[in-house]
């Protein structure tokens, strides 16, 4: 009994993954196909970056603080002093915590909204009524969300970076009594310009990510209101477990670059 | 040749077979309406016909062509020949009134701005929606949606058309010059029909020929008299909506 439920979990997962493939690939045929949606994009990227930016400088301003405070205690704690804490927490900043959290919170804003969009023009008829018109769906609702979104995201992976460690420097001036001049040196000694390079490819591979899946499950949404809220979660949470693999992954990879 | 044509066409979903083993052949100018209980194949061999749902088993032919065979242009030339009113309208909720019947023309064909509005202005008068061109869908009443979705449909001037149950929800009133209007638009481009209804008065003001769909099986019933006068009790149950009869035999 147990054995065949994993089967069968396991064929469902292997039939979503090869029907997340085919999309894929349709996608990547598409993006070099004209029309262009030059408009679109640029229409997709006022709505991705700047309508997300305000509420991830919030967030990631507050994760840097703790960071430093946390990282402070702890480093008090083992070595009774605490210098080393803009170093290490700069480089957590840059090579996790910025582009990750952003990304995550992307995912919740921008991947749940694609998602209901398209969900809703799927259950109303509307993507058929787009084949009807001969307009392909992929063409016209993925490729102009996916470019605005990867750019989005490299964009939003540089300013969530800085501001991290704008509100890092900030608290520990503020709170564990260091200048500014002492924090940058400290930094300055962890700290090299990979890190913001691989931190962007983070960023803009995420940004990837976020828009083919919520496009994938708003395509496959349901009838109802259920259906809808149904493939939001499912988007919102498959996007997220992917963010996180995907950073394991890259993370992995960028190490042997050091 | 046919302007569309069935032939042996099966489709399967999951385990359920919403269509089985259908042909048919519908002549250009031709007025045909489908009719059927409700969840039984009507609105997927409606969108089968439109080249929407790629059939499992069968061929669909438009104008002697596999739509489905085809690729790029030849497809699209072959798909912009058809326009289709959805059921639930489909209209593009961020687009105002104007705009979703301009939607097509600007992404499809490659004429100026001028000449979309002139078409605009045109199939909106001719649906009685001019004063309403900057709405969005949702302020504008059931029936004008509807009306706004044949707009759209009609924009492209297609050679052939596809109503899925274009009075649903409108009052008795409204829905005659619903039909009215398809019928009138239809005769001014020759155009061929394919609707879908459930409301019997309106198919007999509409249909060249009646089919009826159950269970995922096509019969073709004939004309208006001809379907009137069908010795198969269950298309007789359903046009005089008895409540007894094999339709409902065994349903409490």
């Amino acid at each position: 009994m147990f054995v065949d439920s994993i089967g069968l979990i396991l064929i469902q997962a292997g039939k979503t993954l090869a029907d997340f493939l085919g999309m894929l690939k349709e996608t990547f045929q598409a993006l070099f196909r004209p029309p262009f949606r030059v408009g679109l994009i640029i229409q997709h990227i006022e709505f991705i970056a700047n309508r997300s930016v305000g509420i991830i400088v919030f967030c990631v301003s507050f994760a840097a603080m703790v960071t430093i405070m946390e990282s402070s205690y702890h480093m008090k704690l083992v070595l009774q002093e605490d210098s080393l804490v803009p170093g290490f927490a700069a480089l957590l900043i840059l090579r996790e915590l910025g582009s990750v959290l952003a990304a995550l919170l992307l995912t919740s804003k921008i991947g749940a909204g694609i998602t209901a969009e398209i969900g809703t023009m799927t259950v109303t008829e509307q993507i058929d009524a787009l084949k009807m018109l001969s307009i392909n769906p992929v063409q016209y609702l993925v490729v102009p969300r996916l470019i605005a979104c990867i750019l989005s995201g490299l964009a939003l992976a540089v300013i969530s970076n800085l501001v991290c460690l704008i509100s890092a420097m900030g608290i520990s001036v503020a709170n564990l009594g260091m200048s500014t001049g002492s924090f940058l040196l400290a930094m300055n000694r962890f700290v090299i310009f990979q890190d913001l390079v691989f931190a962007i490819i983070k960023g803009g591979v995420f940004g990837a990510v976020i828009p083919l899946i919520a496009c994938y499950w708003g395509f496959r949404c349901t009838a109802g209101a259920q259906g809808v809220g149904q493939a939001t979660t499912r988007s919102v949470v498959t996007a997220s477990v992917a963010i996180i693999v995907l950073d394991f992954v890259m993370s992995w990879i960028f190490a042997h670059f050091y | 040749m046919f302007e569309l044509e069935l032939q042996q066409v099966s489709h399967q979903f999951s385990h359920d077979e919403l269509l089985k083993n259908v042909s048919l052949q519908i002549r250009k100018g031709e007025k045909w309406v489908l009719i059927g209980p409700s969840g039984q194949g009507k609105t997927t061999l409606l969108k089968t016909l439109a080249g929407i749902l790629a059939p499992t088993e069968g061929r669909v032919l438009i104008q002697g062509q596999n739509l489905l065979a085809l690729r790029g242009e030849k497809r699209d030339q072959l798909q912009r020949k058809m326009g289709m009113l959805f059921q639930k309208n489909a209209l593009f909720d961020s687009l105002t009134v104007a705009d979703n019947v301009a939607f097509p023309l600007r992404e499809t064909t490659r004429l100026p701005e001028s000449e979309i509005q002139r078409r605009v202005q045109f199939y909106l008068n001719s649906v009685g929606l001019e004063h309403v061109l900057h709405n969005f869908p949702d302020e504008i009443s059931g029936g004008m949606q509807k009306r706004l979705g044949i707009a759209r449909a009609l924009a492209l001037e297609p050679e052939i058309i596809f109503y899925d149950d274009p009075t649903a929800g409108l009052d008795p009133i409204t829905s005659r010059k619903i039909i009215e209007l398809i019928l009138d638009l239809q005769k001014k481009n020759n155009s061929t029909l394919v609707a879908i209804t459930n409301d019997m008065k309106r198919a007999y003001q509409m249909a060249d020929r009646i089919g009826f769909v159950l269970r995922g099986n096509f019969i073709l019933t004939g004309t208006v008299e001809e379907t009137r006068q069908h010795s198969d009790q269950r298309v007789q149950q359903f046009i005089r909506g008895a409540l007894q009869g094999p339709l409902t035999a065994g349903v409490s």
